[in-house]
């Protein structure tokens, strides 16, 4: 446990290094917060509110939804590709640590370093630009804690599980622009899932994808409490354990894949 | 000909501080410091030449190499080749010059050797027929023609640094540089490259400079030999003359057929175990065979040998020469 | 040959060689146009679908209605996509500069900027012609756009302008890792950017940010004011009969910028290992 603490805490510094990356990264942030929020002022132009949801709350979503894209950043996919792209996934999967879990320890790192990087600059610069994402309820943030947590981790086994995909011929770059434009669509990360049919609606909930953005957000602006709440989490629960599953599986594989080939 | 007048060279280095102290400090400033790595150097070298660059890791030498090759811009100070600053007039004076770098190769790593040459003899203009011949005399040197057809991520490393010594010498260059090319070579691959350099200096009259750690690149190819150390030149010369001047001297190793040796006043013994003994003695002051004569007439000579001072110990005198 | 049409003819026959790499490069490992023929049209029927969610449960944005929509999208696909052909290892720049990849076009003689961009020609970026042209036809089909010699001229001095802007702005960006030495990867924030400003009308942001997008950073001019005037459309900010013809001399003109600026830093250039 204690070198993967030490991984962690070697990330948070390398995270930090970079002044023009973390500077350029806040800039582009907040240059797609505000772009996001002036597209829903222009909607907003023609109608007090839709689908029974008026400005102010969307304008939150745009706000709180930059907030998670920041904590939902992952790294494993690009370490796991880059590690089968020069070929020292053999060595890797070897070592007494476990890989993935230091994988792991790496983008907990960087998430803590960006929560002060990056999380602080945009709450405040969404304020002054854009409106003070209150909170709906007091009791509701435990709930929306709880739920981003889950989404964390639920968010980090895709994309270690995504990252799997390296092992086989595939151009992984390619792939990675695919997961990233499907998840920012299907999981109501711009655009909440209240806007579409009532049929997609019923389809995306049933993939994972939902419980990154949707869901966490949905309790923030008040829309879902109650019963739905706890059926929310306790779906996100499900998908936790399932990908779990499925993550414990196919890196079984993967490690013994590689001891034949490359033993 | 190549004039390198004054030329200097400044890095900034950015100090990153220790720590978690050290990183938030370093998200608001930054504090850096210059570096010198090229102070001031100047020489000339003359058409034909082979010029070896010697000097410890970060003496400088590779910026220099850089510097005349075009790479990298001096902080002040010009370089010259065949009369027009390389900086200023930089695509003229390069259709004149090859670079080889050990350490990275200027061959499209997916596709196969000759697509590289192509792209090459259409940079530099080179027509069908002289490009047809220079790949023919490369051919009798390094066995080249072989490797045209093979895949260059698929090449040894010897292959590669063949490939890439043809790639410098297509366009017919008057100037060739060569950064550490032996670095990581099998003996057999030094052997042609420094086979290639000998004959397209002797063939084509090429100006050839290279910076090296390996001794032997020195002593096999260079009339003439630049040592620089922390930026700055400290001897430049003929390698024998360098040696005359700050290793002067000679070592006469000596078996006896008993453990005595015997002393002589115009030498020193500086070695001496079982029946080995090493003296050493500065050219002016005795001949190896008067020396000789003087010890066997005191103990019975089994065997011996005389060492001249080597490269090495020239690099040695010289760093250290530095230090005090 | 000699003089300016000689060394005209050098570039173009070594861009011949170089699209011919490129070609045998993709021909080497096919699965990555797999790949990509995959990625590129799921981002952008994303984007589209983006479009349609917007109209059908909001009406019109800023005057601007589905068609009209769909032929900017379209066009602003189309620019991206020839800007990802040509320019897009500006977006990498730091990865080169650090690992001392300049060396050798510093040796070469021919321009840096030149054997940086087409050495690295990205020939699979044809695959994001596809989606755009797909939704670019379906709105000249929606706004009934009239395919004259003329209006295709118009369309092809449009997409020139609008490849230059894009390609000057990802020039300028990368080149700042020459001081930087740091490897910043712009990719995901410039395209999103891009994205955002040139396949939307500009109206719809307030006007410091039209200011801006419009004189600081022309990506007003990639798609916006060109394809309003195109259209008829008229906006409150910016009058002008002649955008298309504006966007391909800013592109212009940002190119020229981004050169000297790439020139400028080029300058500070450490090559790897020092």
């Amino acid at each position: 446990m204690k070198i993967y603490s030490y991984v962690c805490k070697m990330q948070i510094l390398r995270s930090m290094t970079y002044k023009f990356n973390v500077y350029g990264n806040i800039i582009m942030q907040t240059i797609i917060m505000l772009t996001t929020s002036f597209f829903w002022k222009a909607l907003y132009q023609n109608a007090e509110t839709v689908q029974g949801v008026e400005i102010g709350s969307m304008l939150t979503y745009t706000v709180i939804s930059s907030c998670i894209s920041v904590i939902l950043t992952t790294n494993v996919e690009q370490r796991i590709t880059r590690s089968v792209e020069k070929g020292t996934i053999a060595v890797d999967l070897m070592r007494p640590v476990n890989i993935f879990a230091v994988f792991f320890a790496e983008d907990l790192g960087n998430v803590v370093a960006l929560l002060f990087q990056n999380l602080l600059p945009i709450i405040f610069i969404g304020c002054i630009f854009i409106q003070v994402p209150l909170l709906a309820s007091g009791a509701s943030v435990l709930m929306f804690l709880i739920s981003l947590c889950l989404a964390f981790f639920i968010n980090w086994l895709l994309a270690a599980i995504f990252g799997m995909w390296a092992f086989t011929a595939i151009n992984m770059h390619a792939l990675l622009q695919v997961k990233r434009h499907l998840i920012r669509l299907l999981s109501g990360s711009m655009i909440p899932l209240w806007f579409f049919p009532e049929w997609l609606r019923i389809v995306l909930e049933a993939f994972p994808f939902v419980y990154l953005y949707q869901l966490p957000l949905s309790i923030y602006i008040g829309k879902c409490d109650g019963m739905s709440l706890i059926r929310g989490i306790t779906i996100q629960l499900v998908w936790l354990a399932v990908l779990s599953f499925i993550f414990y599986i196919l890196q079984k594989r993967a490690a013994r894949k590689v001891m034949i080939q490359g033993g | 000909m190549i004039e390198v007048k004054n030329i200097c060279k400044s890095y900034n280095v950015i100090q990153k501080g220790e720590g978690f102290r050290g990183a938030l400090k370093g998200l608001i400033s930054r504090e850096s410091e210059k570096v010198q790595a090229v102070k001031n150097l100047s020489f000339h070298i003359q058409p034909g030449e082979i010029v070896g660059f010697i000097g410890p890791n970060g003496a400088g030498k590779s910026t220099t190499i850089k510097m005349m090759s075009g790479i990298l811009t001096p902080s002040s100070g010009e370089i010259l080749i065949n009369g027009r600053d390389i900086h200023k007039y930089r695509k003229q004076v390069v259709q004149d010059i090859g670079v080889v770098f050990g350490q990275r190769s200027q061959l499209d790593w997916d596709l196969r050797l000759g697509e590289s040459f192509e792209l090459l003899r259409h940079i530099y203009r080179i027509d069908k027929a002289k490009y047809e011949e220079t790949l023919n005399i490369m051919d009798q040197i390094l066995e080249i023609k072989p490797l045209l057809s093979k895949p260059v991520r698929q090449m040894s490393l010897g292959q590669r640094v063949k490939g890439d010594l043809v790639a410098a010498m297509l366009h017919a260059p008057s100037v060739l540089f060569l950064d550490e090319p032996t670095i990581g070579l099998d003996v057999g691959a030094k052997y042609s490259l420094r086979k290639f350099v000998k004959e397209v200096n002797e063939e084509r009259n090429t100006t050839v400079i290279l910076t090296t750690h390996d001794l032997g690149d020195i002593e096999q190819l260079c009339d003439r030999i630049i040592i620089i150390n922390n930026g700055e030149l400290i001897e430049d010369g003929n390698l024998e003359e360098i040696v005359d001047r700050i290793a002067p001297y000679k070592t006469l190793v000596v078996e006896y057929y008993d453990e005595k040796a015997p002393e002589h006043a115009r030498c020193e013994l500086f070695f001496h175990e079982a029946n080995v003994a090493k003296y050493r003695f500065m050219k002016k002051d005795i001949t190896a065979a008067a020396l000789i004569q003087a010890l066997s007439a005191e103990a019975q000579i089994k065997d011996v040998s005389i060492e001249e001072a080597g490269i090495d110990d020239i690099i040695r005198i010289a760093y250290g020469q530095l230090k005090e | 040959m000699k003089g300016i049409a000689g060394t005209i003819f050098h570039y173009i026959d070594v861009t011949f060689v170089n699209i011919r790499m490129a070609l045998l490069r993709v021909v080497e490992y096919p699965s990555n146009i797999i790949g990509w023929l995959l990625s590129n049209p799921v981002q952008f029927l994303v984007g589209f679908a983006t479009i349609q969610f917007a109209v059908s449960e909001f009406g019109d944005i800023n005057g601007w209605n589905y068609g009209q929509l769909a032929f900017l999208y379209g066009l602003a696909v189309l620019s991206h996509a020839l800007s990802m052909i040509f320019f897009v290892q500006g977006w990498f720049m730091g990865n080169y500069v650090i690992h001392g990849e300049f060396d050798r076009y510093l040796t070469r003689p021919m321009s840096v900027l030149y054997q940086f961009f087409f050495t690295n020609i990205n020939i699979i970026g044809v695959t994001d012609l596809i989606p755009g042209l797909c939704v670019f036809l379906y709105g000249c089909h929606k706004v009934g756009f009239h395919w004259s010699i003329g209006n295709v001229f118009m369309i092809f001095v449009l997409l020139t302008g609008a490849t230059l802007i894009r390609g000057g702005i990802y020039i300028i960006l990368g080149t700042t890792t020459f001081w930087t030495r740091s490897n910043n990867d712009f990719a995901q924030y410039t395209q999103e950017i891009f994205d955002k400003t040139t396949m939307y009308p500009l109206s719809m942001y307030p006007e410091g940010v039209q200011f801006v997008l419009t004189y600081l950073i022309p990506i007003g001019w990639v798609t916006f004011y060109p394809v309003s005037n195109m259209l008829g459309l008229s906006n409150d900010y910016l009058q002008t009969s002649a955008a298309v013809w504006l966007t391909l001399l800013i592109g212009i003109l940002v190119m020229v910028l981004a050169a000297l600026f790439f020139r400028l830093g080029l300058r500070n250039y450490e090559s790897a290992g020092n």
